[in-house]
């Protein structure tokens, strides 16, 4: 019975494949063209051509190699704090503690390295409190069942105040010769720190589409119950997906030191909005179940360049919140009820 | 009844409460290998409770499971799924958004590598899932078109050809039907002919009678937490079953 069904499906497919192999072809092309799966994964590619060419036409020094290379770095800390996001994201989550995570991060990252315990034992701390916040964040969303925003509002509010204790609020000069060189030097045409992000999004690109952990995060996200029903351990995989977006903020802080020379103990919200922008903007679904990790990176250098534009257009940068929270709710209605 | 090496999986007495609800009261039923057997009965009647104490979800507070005739304990559904159990849960439990090769492999992934460098095997997963699917659910188009694409005939068909997959043993089957229309459900009836033909033992429990008088070979009828009565398909009919259910009357 099997066998016989097997060659009719067999027989019916082939010959109209080899009649007309390009006819086929065409057929797919638009059938894929039309899927609004590749409409949303289309959305931070053409955005960001058309922001980029747009630009390029009003203002006269925006498409110069120093200028991209500077926004490529520039896009450094937008773009892990939206990798990081998207993690929390596809788990149908969100992370609003991540910019007081790095803030945290960054100060125990200075307590370190003024006790000259040494560049990488600094960096491994400050990935570790990264770590640190994230497995929180996910022990009490994942075992505990409390909803990701309340967990990630009262971890943000908990990080943020140990970093202000511990730092009373002064930011403390770092000044390393290494963190020097990934800031300014190029490795080939590109700077350090961009190559470093882009190394760390293929890291995680190959963790969410080669590993089972990967699947498993996006198949928690999709649904708890067919998660479970597999077998799944669920609070284990949201444990993992949290603590991969505390790491990335963890990251986040040494980028942000070597960016500005100096620890930051004031929280700066204005990261988690252009986190979650960049994620939604790269395809990311909010309802979880849905991510890629290239998406929200391209999301972020999107709204690295429109702010970068617009600086150099001569919008005042009081305005940028206004157009990045503008840009959140335009790109979330644009996929709105996609699942 | 008939000795336990002659029974696929057996029920013995099997009682389950929730706090002060009796959803099963000694119920027992065994189902014999290579056949449908069906489970009717009206809402709460425990037919869901006892499949879940089969597939390892419930733990029955008494009583006993044989597989094979040997018993079992299960406590959680890896256990019964090792002993060769698969079960095709009513919403069948597919993530929406993830490919069908995805979803027949998810949580039993093919890998390679060791520690943390351990890759899943994609095109592998693809290849076996796609040999799978285009031999027993001819109806689904692709194994690498996401499951939201499908309709409801082919998730089912998917969900019952991961259970097929995973153990060519036993499959227990919650209302497979039950939200498909009447092509859809000639297709998956089929399918579920096809996967029998091949050896498979199927328990399925169906508010169709129509159906259950079409695809299986033993009837059981369940009223009120208990097996009220069971009978070989083929010496009753239709209406007695509906008098059954109902409590009207017995096979006698």
């Amino acid at each position: 019975m099997t066998i016989g069904t097997v060659q009719e499906t067999a027989a019916e497919g082939r010959p109209a494949a080899k009649a007309s192999p390009w006819s086929s072809r065409w057929h797919r092309v638009l059938r894929v063209a039309a899927l609004e799966e590749t409409w949303t994964k289309a959305t931070a590619p053409t955005a960001l051509i058309v922001a980029f060419v747009v630009f390029s036409l009003v203002a006269p020094n925006f498409a110069t190699w120093h200028n991209v290379n500077a926004m490529l770095a520039d896009a450094a800390i937008p773009v892990l704090l939206a990798v990081g996001m998207t993690f929390a994201v596809m788990l149908a989550g969100i992370d609003l503690s991540m910019a007081a995570t790095l803030a945290l991060a960054s100060v125990v990252f200075g307590l370190g390295y003024q006790a000259e315990w040494g560049l990488p034992v600094s960096c491994l701390l400050a990935v570790g409190v990264g770590v640190l916040v994230g497995a929180a964040n996910g022990f009490f969303v994942g075992r505990v069942r409390i909803p990701d925003m309340i967990v990630t509002l009262g971890t943000m509010g908990v990080v943020m105040g140990i970093g202000l204790v511990a730092s009373r609020g002064i930011p403390m000069p770092i000044a390393d010769a290494t963190l020097r060189i990934i800031a300014r030097d190029s490795l080939g045409p590109f700077r350090w720190n961009f190559v470093i992000v882009l190394g760390i999004g293929v890291v995680l690109h190959v963790v969410l589409t080669h590993t089972a952990i990967g699947t498993h995060l996006l198949a928690v996200g999709d649904s708890m119950d067919a998660s479970k029903a597999m077998g799944i351990r669920v609070p284990r995989v949201k444990l993992v997906g949290y603590m991969i977006g505390g790491a990335l903020a963890g990251i986040s802080a040494i980028f942000l030191i070597l960016y500005v020379g100096s620890t930051q103990p004031a929280v700066n919200t204005d990261y988690v909005m252009k986190a979650v922008a960049a994620t939604v903007l790269g395809g990311t679904s909010l309802f979880g179940g849905r991510a890629t990790v290239w998406g929200p990176m391209l999301g972020a250098v999107l709204l690295t360049v429109v702010q970068t534009g617009l600086t150099m257009v001569g919008v005042e940068a009081f305005f940028e919140p206004a157009v990045v929270g503008v840009i959140v709710l335009a790109a979330a209605t644009l996929m709105r009820g996609r699942k | 009844m008939a000795s336990a090496a002659e029974h696929k999986i057996e029920a013995v007495d099997l009682t389950k409460s929730f706090g002060n609800v009796e959803a099963l009261k000694s119920a027992s039923l065994y189902a014999r290998p290579g056949e449908v057997t069906a489970i009717v009965g009206d809402n709460g009647a425990g037919k869901s409770t006892l499949i879940k104490c089969l597939s390892g979800y419930h733990a029955p507070d008494d009583g006993r499971i044989l597989v094979d005739g040997k018993p079992v304990h299960f406590g959680s559904p890896l256990d019964a799924r090792r002993t060769g159990i698969e079960t095709v849960y009513q919403d069948l439990a597919l993530a929406d958004q993830l490919t069908v090769w995805q979803n027949i492999f998810l949580n039993r992934e093919l890998t390679r590598g060791l520690g943390p460098l351990r890759f899943t095997r994609r095109a592998a997963m693809r290849r076996q899932a796609h040999d799978l699917v285009s031999g027993l659910a001819v109806n689904v188009p692709s194994v690498t078109s996401t499951v939201k694409r499908l309709s409801g005939g082919q998730r089912q068909a998917v969900a019952i050809s991961r259970a097929v997959m995973w153990s060519n043993q036993f499959v227990i089957m919650d209302e497979p039907t039950a939200a498909l229309g009447l092509r859809e459900t000639a297709q998956v009836e089929e399918l579920i002919r096809r996967i029998v033909g091949d050896g498979t033992s199927v328990l399925i429990i169906s508010h169709n009678f129509e159906q259950v008088m079409r695809l299986s070979q033993q009837v059981w009828v369940m009223r009120a937490g208990r097996v009220v009565s069971g009978a070989r398909t083929a010496d009753v009919t239709g209406a007695e079953l509906v008098a059954q259910v109902t409590g009207a009357n017995s096979f006698g």
